[in-house]
């Protein structure tokens, strides 16, 4: 195997995009920012070192041949379970947002769930690869990956984390759909969730407008309805050019924290229709990419691992994204790269040297 | 085989991806496009906070430009407590200029509300005030204009006018009947806030309130004042229950002058009744014309031609028998032999049952209907009265008797004022109108205008000349001779109707009345004058009202600039030598810039010192040369 140099195209793109992240949360935040803690770049200087620290551990992963993970998956897996175990134990986790699922350093906060969502999908390349033959049969294949995953997912919901859980779990079904799991298990489970929900809602027809409710926001304003609202009004008034940077009047504590879950909003709001095609663009090309070097490898372990850092990163943005249009409920997760949120940023950007390093063993 | 598959599922995933994304974008089209609109308005609402800005109201004028109601507008200090960062200086340097203490005046500045208005040291500020506010240049301190409503001439003309409440709504008369466009919209300044009340560095946007139409109206303010001092006169001197005047263009149905009494001053509307306020007697009362009617009555003879007024005779022996009752004549013992004018000059009363009688009662109620009784006239006013008619099959000899000379049916000053027009202006009856147009404030285009509405034809040109003759000499020969003005043409009528409480005709109460025109060959103005049971002299329509008409009609002839009418008699009139003088304001002038304005009236001078503060008559009163002015004086 040679080495080849760096997909360039992709390290371009996750370095524009940080770098146009860490301004938005600069204009989103500083309001807040001042407001809470006196000093209107408090959350852009946390987010900034974070970012140079992820640069650098983008840059080293980069160089760390990817086989090791191979090695050390059940290690590097352990490890994450062991931090997400003592995450919940008061004391040692703090709860932030409602969510014990921190680590408190200073003033720092590292997430295990985050570095769980990538040793998961390491573990589950590694399983993938073993049992290449067993994946079309469910008991002796699926299962119990399936069952490892819902461990994680439980540990994850008793902090909880709705959010990182569901990206967590459709990253590994991802993977085990590419990994030659039949289509006919994927359609037996889709069966049986529309039944479970069907039943739900029969159950308790409550529950169908309250799914529903997304739909209509103006239906309670001040409760469920509020952070889409609040959404709708900043991506609405942008327009086609948006407003000018710094220009958004969401984030005059009308957004509640508008430099996490709805920065897209302020994004929308500043730079109109066009800052949103350059922002859907930077994660298409970002997405595409690393799908071309999934099927680019010449091993399975490095093609399922692409596959399924790339995978996690696009879901969780299209979950974000569907968010904050008010295509789906609120269900708490952040935008990759853009959102404030340190450890998120640490992970993505190492998730990403990954996938920088497999490039390099591309035939 | 196997990595194929990997790949052919890749590709499937990505598809999923790029959907899903191409979803998001046009989701976000959506909003920003189609929504736009929507969003934009609710998320402008959600960010701006609106002060009010009065718009001032609408001004009435006469129909020569006089302003009868106006506004005084006044800057007031209205603060947002969220937008004030430094409290405490705020609070000092508001509380040194309005002069309130310390703990008064943060009270406002620290209120936990959106928009603070400080009342009342902070209301209607003098410029200087205003002044040294605007020059602090402060966040969240604001001035805005307030009005508020003025009648310069106070309880002049109160009831027609009406008066406003306390956000300057209208409540009764022309103020409430055209609220809706004397009042303006509201303007406001538009700040940008955020989520907790302060204010965003976004330039603020004025929107500019909309000042009230204004309404110009028939009314002839000199014609108006005349009027208001006589009825002033007459309220004085005998003291009625009642006292209306009305004085109406008769070629055109315009209203020059209206006006009652008991009035109110509409500024302290509060301390009246609610029937003083809202009764507007010259459209409202009804009550038996008297005399007055007999016009009517006339009118219809001639034009039917069932009489002939110079060469038929009547004899008058003081009573007349209608099947089993016995009709007397005012006069005891009767006026004897008379020719029918005779009958007409001396208001006789057997003469018109005659003419009633001859007339039959199909034929009176005809043009009694016809003349506009028994409906309302429609004039542009609130709180019209229609008057009573007796039912035509109930109408028996004795009724068709005593209609003919105006007892036994109820009737609107406002009906026979407009009733007698059509009678003298050569036949057609016309709808009375006070309201002459709307204009736009600013560009003071016509929005609406009111033109003269004829109604119908009621008698002949010919017939009406023969009517305005006939009452010209009434004046002249008759019992109308107390309004006679030498060497002018007046015509008229006296009435004199006993008022009916219960049923029954109470003793000694009257309503005395006088219908005076002039030029009596070409009526420009019709004034007709009500008194209701005036006391301490003989209750006759001639002797009271009469002479108040004259009084009027004096005026008008200077105010409408009346020509003598060629030919006719060059005998001056007895005070010819006096003339009547309008009194100017010498309120705030000094003695000498006083004596100056009011040469010609006697000036009585009381307190010390060399400015006026109080003057009696006030101004913009008519009165007689060389009468007294009592002016106060002050340091």
């Amino acid at each position: 195997m040679k080495n080849k140099k760096l997909d360039f195209l992709l390290l371009g793109s996750i370095i524009i995009i940080s770098i146009f992240g860490l301004i938005m949360i600069y204009s989103a935040s500083y309001v807040w920012a001042a407001y809470k803690f006196a000093d209107p770049f408090k959350f852009v200087k946390n987010q900034g070192t974070f970012f140079i620290l992820g640069l650098f551990m983008l840059w080293f992963v980069s160089k760390v041949d990817y086989h090791i993970y191979y090695e050390k998956a059940n290690l590097i897996f352990t490890i994450c379970l062991i931090l997400l175990i003592l995450v919940l134990i008061p004391g040692i986790g703090t709860v932030r947002n409602g969510s014990r699922s921190w680590f408190g350093i200073g003033s720092f906060g590292i997430q295990p769930s985050e570095f769980m969502k990538l040793a998961l999908i390491i573990f589950t390349s590694k399983y993938l690869c073993r049992n290449e033959k067993n994946m079309n049969l469910i008991v002796k294949g699926v299962l119990p990956i399936l069952a490892i995953t819902m461990l994680v997912f439980g540990l994850i919901m008793l902090q909880p984390d709705f959010g990182t859980g569901m990206i967590l779990v459709m990253s590994i079904i991802g993977l085990l759909f590419i990994g030659g799991v039949p289509f006919q298990f994927f359609f037996r489970s889709f069966l049986v969730g529309v039944a479970g929900i069907v039943g739900l809602i029969l159950s308790a027809p409550y529950r169908l407008e309250r799914i529903l409710s997304f739909l209509n926001p103006w239906k309670d304003p001040l409760g469920s309805g509020f952070q889409i609202i609040q959404s709708l009004y900043a991506i609405g008034p942008g327009g086609l050019f948006g407003m000018g940077f710094g220009a958004s009047r969401q984030k005059h504590f009308y957004l509640p924290e508008p430099q996490t879950d709805f920065i897209f909003s302020i994004i929308s709001e500043e730079f109109g229709f066009l800052g949103i095609l350059l922002v859907t663009s930077l994660f298409l090309i970002i997405i595409i990419r690393g799908f071309k070097i999934a099927s680019h490898t010449n091993d399975l372990f490095s093609k399922y691992l692409a596959f399924g850092i790339t995978f996690g990163l696009s879901f969780q943005a299209l979950l974000n994204l569907m968010v904050v249009v008010g295509l789906i409920p609120v269900t708490g997760v952040t935008l990759p790269f853009l959102s404030y949120g340190g450890s998120s940023l640490l992970i993505t950007l190492a998730s990403m040297g990954i996938v920088l390093n497999i490039s390099r063993h591309q035939k | 085989m196997f990595v194929k598959e990997i790949h052919s599922r890749i590709k499937i995933v990505l598809f999923m991806i790029i959907c899903l994304f191409l979803l998001i974008v046009l989701k976000v089209f959506y909003i920003q496009v189609i929504d736009y609109k929507k969003l934009n308005k609710f998320a402008s609402n959600l960010w701006s906070r609106n002060l009010p800005v009065e718009a001032s109201r609408g001004l009435i004028y006469d129909r020569n430009g006089v302003v009868l109601a106006d506004n005084l507008t006044t800057t007031s200090l209205v603060l947002i407590p969220n937008q004030i960062k430094d409290k405490k200086m705020v609070t000092e340097k508001l509380a040194a200029i309005l002069n309130v203490s310390y703990d008064d005046m943060y009270k406002h500045v620290a209120k936990k509300t959106s928009i603070e208005r400080v009342h009342p040291e902070g209301r209607r500020l003098s410029y200087e005030v205003a002044d040294q506010i605007a020059e602090l240049k402060l966040d969240g301190v604001y001035l805005v204009k307030e009005s508020k409503r003025n009648y310069p001439y106070d309880t002049y003309m109160s009831h027609t006018l009406g008066f406003v409440g306390i956000d300057n709504q209208g409540l009764s008369g022309l103020e409430l009947m055209y609220n809706d466009y004397l009042t303006g919209t509201y303007g406001s300044i538009k700040y940008f806030s955020d989520a907790k009340g302060n204010k965003l560095d976004v330039s603020e946007v004025y929107e500019k309130p909309q000042d009230g139409v204004n309404l110009t109206l028939t009314i002839n303010h000199e014609i108006q004042l005349s009027l208001e001092r006589e009825l002033n006169n007459a309220v004085s001197k005998y003291n009625p229950d009642q006292a209306i005047g009305l004085a109406m263009d008769p070629k055109t149905g315009e209203i020059l002058a209206i006006s009652s009494r008991p009035n109110f001053s509409p500024s302290r509307y509060q301390e009246y009744s609610i029937e003083e306020i809202n009764r507007n007697l010259p459209i409202w009362s009804t009550y038996e014309p008297g005399s007055t009617f007999k016009i009517i009555t006339l009118a219809a003879s001639l034009e039917e031609k069932t009489v002939n007024l110079k060469d038929e005779h009547f004899y008058d022996g003081g009573s007349i028998h209608v099947e089993n009752a016995r009709i007397k004549c005012w006069k005891h013992g009767g006026h004897g032999e008379q020719t029918f004018l005779q009958v007409v000059e001396n208001s006789c009363n057997p003469g018109f049952v005659i003419l009633g009688q001859r007339l039959g009662k199909e034929k009176l109620f005809q043009y009694i209907r016809k003349f506009g009784f028994g409906t309302k006239t429609g004039i542009d006013l609130n709180g019209e009265g229609s008057g009573i008619l007796f039912n035509l099959d109930r109408v028996g000899p004795v009724e068709l008797a005593t209609t003919a000379f105006g007892q036994g049916v109820s009737v609107t000053p406002i009906q026979q004022v407009t009733a007698v027009s059509a009678a003298i202006n050569g036949g057609i009856l016309y709808k009375p109108y006070i309201v002459k147009s709307l204009n736009e404030p600013e560009t003071n285009t016509v929005i609406k205008e009111n033109k003269k509405t004829k109604v119908r034809r009621v008698i002949s040109e010919k017939t009406s000349q023969e009517v305005r003759e006939t009452l010209e000499s009434v004046v002249t020969n008759g019992t109308g001779r107390t309004a006679f003005i030498d060497g002018y043409r007046v015509g008229g009528k006296t009435g004199t109707a006993q008022k009916v409480k219960d049923g029954k005709y109470m003793v000694g109460n009257y309503t005395v009345s006088f219908m005076g025109f002039m030029p009596a060959n070409d009526p420009e103005i019709v004034v007709y004058i009500a008194i209701d049971n005036a006391k301490g002299v003989t209750q006759y329509g001639g002797t009271i009202a009469g002479p108040i008409v004259r009084n009027v009609l004096l005026d008008v002839i200077d105010i409408l600039d009346i020509k003598k009418p060629k030919g006719a008699s060059e005998k001056e009139y007895n005070i010819g030598d006096k003339k009547y003088i309008t009194v100017p304001s010498v309120i705030g002038k000094t003695r000498k810039e006083a004596s100056e304005l009011l040469k010609g009236l006697t000036i009585r001078y009381s307190g010390t010192g060399d400015v006026v503060t109080y003057q009696s008559p006030k101004a913009g009163q008519r009165i007689l040369e060389d009468d007294i002015v009592r002016i106060m004086l002050d340091e």
